[in-house]
């Protein structure tokens, strides 16, 4: 009796329905995706973890040899020492023809590009003398390395060991 | 029937086609591009400095040589070959380090860990003299292995904070062992200006 009221109620309300429903459901069957999707999910998630995206890249550098023929001499007047203080402070000195070379000129690290360029511009056989100081980062060094990479300029720098002397010249100039 | 649909009924469906869609897309993406990370071989961790670099060149994949420079001043050596580990380090996994500092001891030596981290590798002490033979031994020994078909390229990871000492220790030990050509790896700068 109940029975029959409940089936009666449940086809009176499916009814609008049902009919349209069926008819396009009718064709193909019904594929349950759901553990598939949970494997792939498994899967992506793993190789998502795993993987290492975005390779690094390198910078070049070449170093003399350090040969007897590897061995140049330089008018000074086309030289320029970029001095690194152990803060990370910037100091341009360009060399003069008599040997002697300019006072050092802190240069922002904003602004080291421009006047690269800018040296480079005024003499074409600019060689850059890099002496960092030992109690710099690391980071400083790549940081300059790339400014000169950016620049347009021909790259041609080398690494010079910073003495006592440097040391002094960064320290007057620092104040 | 009417029986079973009053059972289906409740709970609305859900076509998860184009889900399936994208997410196998995306399955097949990183799938493609993944380059596993072997646990054994990359385990010293680093903060790398930042470059944009002009003349985009990537990592070499394989015949590398690393040298890791990690915070507290370590030069740790390594090569991606086992075979080449093996004969050098006399282990599979070996790995070398130096300690350019010669007041002081590795990190690895003191602590037994890099980085803060557990070592899983067997590691050799070496000191400058050692270090700069190994750069030698291991270039050899993969010059005999492949018959001098290839030769290491050596790429110098360090990490942002070490001292520049370190580097410049390190640069003339390379120097000195006419290994003259190196590459420093960085990772790729986002491009603000002005960064320091």
């Amino acid at each position: 009796m109940a029975g029959g009221d409940f089936d009666a109620a449940e086809s009176g309300n499916s009814r609008k329905k049902q009919p349209k429903w069926k008819k396009g459901k009718k064709v193909g069957v019904r594929i349950d995706m759901t553990p598939m999707v949970d494997v792939i999910m498994l899967l992506l998630t793993f190789f998502m973890l795993t993987t290492t995206l975005a390779m690094p890249q390198v910078m070049q550098i070449n170093l003399p040899k350090g040969d007897q023929e590897d061995k140049v001499k330089v008018d000074m007047g086309n030289v320029l020492y970029v001095r690194v203080s152990e803060k990370g402070n910037i100091y341009f000195s360009q060399g003069i023809s008599n040997g002697t070379e300019g006072a050092p000129e802190n240069v922002s690290f904003a602004n080291m590009k421009s006047k690269l360029e800018q040296l480079y511009a005024a003499n074409n056989n600019l060689l850059i003398l890099l002496k960092f100081d030992r109690k710099m980062k690391y980071t400083t060094m790549v940081d300059v390395l790339d400014e000169i990479n950016k620049a347009k300029i021909e790259k041609r720098y080398s690494f010079m060991k910073m003495e006592d002397i440097d040391r002094e010249i960064v320290k007057r100039a620092e104040g | 029937m009417g029986k079973s649909r009053s059972i289906k009924k409740p709970g609305v469906k859900i076509d998860m086609t184009p889900l399936v869609d994208v997410i196998m897309l995306l399955l097949t993406f990183f799938m493609l591009t993944a380059t596993f990370k072997a646990e054994m071989s990359e385990n010293i961790e680093v903060k790398l400095p930042k470059s944009l670099n002009v003349d985009t060149t990537k990592l070499p994949e394989k015949d590398v040589m690393t040298l890791t420079l990690t915070k507290a001043g370590d030069i740790y050596v390594d090569v991606d070959n086992f075979k080449v580990r093996k004969e050098v380090f006399g282990d599979e996994f070996g790995i070398g380090v130096y300690h350019p500092d010669s007041t002081g001891k590795s990190e690895v030596e003191t602590t037994q860990k890099i980085g803060g981290k557990d070592v899983k590798r067997k590691v050799i002490v070496l000191n400058r003299e050692k270090f700069e033979k190994t750069l030698g031994d291991l270039r050899v020994a993969l010059k005999n292995m492949t018959q001098n078909k290839s030769d290491y390229k050596i790429v110098l990871k360090g990490d942002k904070d070490v001292d520049f000492g370190v580097v410049e220790d390190l640069m003339q030990s390379l120097k000195d062992t006419r290994n003259t050509r190196f590459s420093l790896v960085t990772d790729i700068d986002a491009g603000e200006p002005g960064k320091k």
